[in-house]
């Protein structure tokens, strides 16, 4: 079934000025969750309402980071209509102004919600009276995560220094951004070209975003328009988690470049976090670094990039 | 259809091969040659998905060309000329190039000044295009006292021990001499040498 863009990304209900915030990355074990939680502990510190959304639908586990047991309501409650309204299914954390909407670990079925249940949770999110809504994604590039990603305002993809992890950042991003082309596409002939250039094989020989504006260009120049404001409105922010020296910190500026010259994707640098064995012994003791470790380098380093986060700052190249 | 990742860059500046504006300082270039090189270095985990190994050295070819011109005082004058580029910034301390004499280092030390203030290290800084930012990530030196430094707020500062410390990172970075900027700054501060 074909959707409309406002179908496919729906516009928030009338209600106060929040933001979204999502942390994607495509592959698991990277950091997404403790990332999540304590940018929402951070930001919640700085005097934000914050509602984190674990996302994970299939392997949730953010209150885990919070040092919480596993919430009695969930997100799946509220998909299920076994609540009515979304408030029903915020957890406190225990930090002020910090809440949390668990994911549904308990059901399976949850991770492959239908189109309209997704709608209705994405609206019903994007309505929540808070500042700030922090989601977790969990690993893939299902379609409910890619949604959840592209209504975002800041859109966060994490990578750690590792070729697994900076392919999976890579298809990631050409496959949020795919979405929204196929999603903002005029007409059917350029949604087949979108739909034809996600198989990395494809007979078009379209490999990147520059090349598939390239084919849409040949067959609809006034489609291709339309489709450049997509791309350059596509503006996600790398973090670069567990860096262990200088080179590894210099990953996030050459992802950035690479996306610029080789993709066509205007990405930024948010900023970096280091590998600290205090968060991991935090982990060990099932709390959060942020509280239980405040002076560690990470701590610092979260807080850091919460205040740029806000500010919508990134790091320069240095020349 | 190209095949490659990008448009084949006909009518692309030499600057914008090495990701730079018109005008760089001859730093600047440096920088930007040194990053290019490792962003298609076959080690390279930001592009070797993305890229061929043939797309990789031609890349390379491509950064090694324009730096060729750019470094060159001479070619990158008839570059400008000939393109309408403006001539570069010039900078307050003459460019080192890498592995140079030691007469370029002493012409340098010569120069600096037996007194240095946090403004006179921030233009020196902002004149190489460098953030303090991304001094505090190199340089590991915590930003706040970074700014504490370029704005001579010296009863926030660290015990001059450690701050001797800092002023030579951070004058080692700027190109310049370390132990020399430690004490210049220094020489300021009651008590501080």
């Amino acid at each position: 079934m074909a959707l409309s863009v406002s179908e496919a990304f729906p516009s928030p209900l009338p209600g106060p000025r929040r933001q979204i915030w999502s942390v994607g990355g495509g592959k698991g074990g990277i950091g997404k969750s403790l990332l999540t939680a304590s940018l929402g502990w951070q930001l919640a510190r700085m005097g934000r309402r914050v509602v984190l959304v674990d996302a994970d639908l299939g392997g949730a586990n953010l209150h885990t980071c919070l040092g919480l047991p596993a919430p009695e309501r969930t997100l799946g409650d509220f998909i299920q209509r076994r609540v009515e309204t979304i408030e029903e299914v915020l957890t406190e954390t225990g930090a002020p102004g910090l809440r949390l909407i668990s994911g549904a670990a308990d059901l399976l079925s949850a991770a492959n919600i239908k189109h309209l249940q997704k709608v209705r949770v994405l609206t019903r999110i994007q309505a929540l009276d808070v500042d700030v809504v922090l989601i977790d994604l969990g690993a893939g590039t299902s379609y409910n995560i890619l949604d959840f990603f592209l209504i975002s305002d800041v859109s966060i993809l994490t990578v750690v220094p590792e070729p697994t992890s900076i392919e999976n950042g890579y298809r990631f991003i050409k496959s949020a951004l795919y979405r929204r082309l196929r999603a903002a596409a005029p007409r059917q002939a350029v949604r087949q070209i979108v739909e034809a250039a996600l198989d990395p094989k494809n007979a078009l020989a379209i490999r990147t975003p520059v090349e598939l504006l390239e084919q849409v260009e040949r067959e609809d120049p006034e489609a291709t328009e339309i489709l450049r404001r997509e791309v350059a409105a596509f503006q996600p922010r790398f973090i670069v988690n567990e860096v262990r020296d200088a080179g590894d910190v210099n990953i996030g500026h050459q992802l950035v470049a690479a996306c610029a010259r080789h993709l066509g994707i205007r990405a930024s640098y948010a900023g970096y976090l280091h590998h600290d064995d205090a968060v991991w012994q935090s982990v060990r003791r099932r709390r959060l670094f942020m509280s239980d470790a405040p002076g560690s380098r990470a701590a610092e380093e979260v807080r850091q990039l919460a205040r740029g986060l806000l500010k919508g700052e990134s790091l320069g190249r240095g020349y | 259809m190209s095949g490659q990742g990008h448009p084949p860059g006909v009518g692309e500046s030499l600057y914008r091969v090495l990701g730079l504006e018109p005008r760089a300082s001859r730093e600047q270039v440096e920088r930007a040659y040194r990053f290019c090189l490792e962003l298609y270095g076959d080690a390279s985990l930001a592009t070797y998905s993305l890229l061929e190994p043939t797309q990789l050295e031609a890349e390379r070819a491509r950064v090694r060309d324009a730096y060729t011109v750019l470094a060159d005082a001479e070619q990158r004058r008839a570059y400008d000329e000939s393109h309408g580029f403006e001539p570069p910034e010039p900078s307050p301390v003459p460019f080192r190039p890498p592995g140079a004499g030691t007469a370029g280092e002493e012409a340098e030390e010569a120069k600096l000044p037996p007194v240095l203030t946090g403004a006179d290290l921030r233009r020196i800084r902002e004149a190489r295009g460098l953030t303090l930012r991304h001094i505090a990530t190199v340089s590991k030196i915590g930003l706040r006292f970074l700014e504490y430094i370029e704005e001579d707020r010296f009863s926030l500062l660290p015990a001059s021990v450690y701050l001797r410390g800092f002023l030579q990172e951070y004058g080692r970075l700027l190109g310049l001499d370390a132990r020399r900027t430690a004490e210049a700054y220094m020489s300021r501060i009651p008590g501080g040498t």
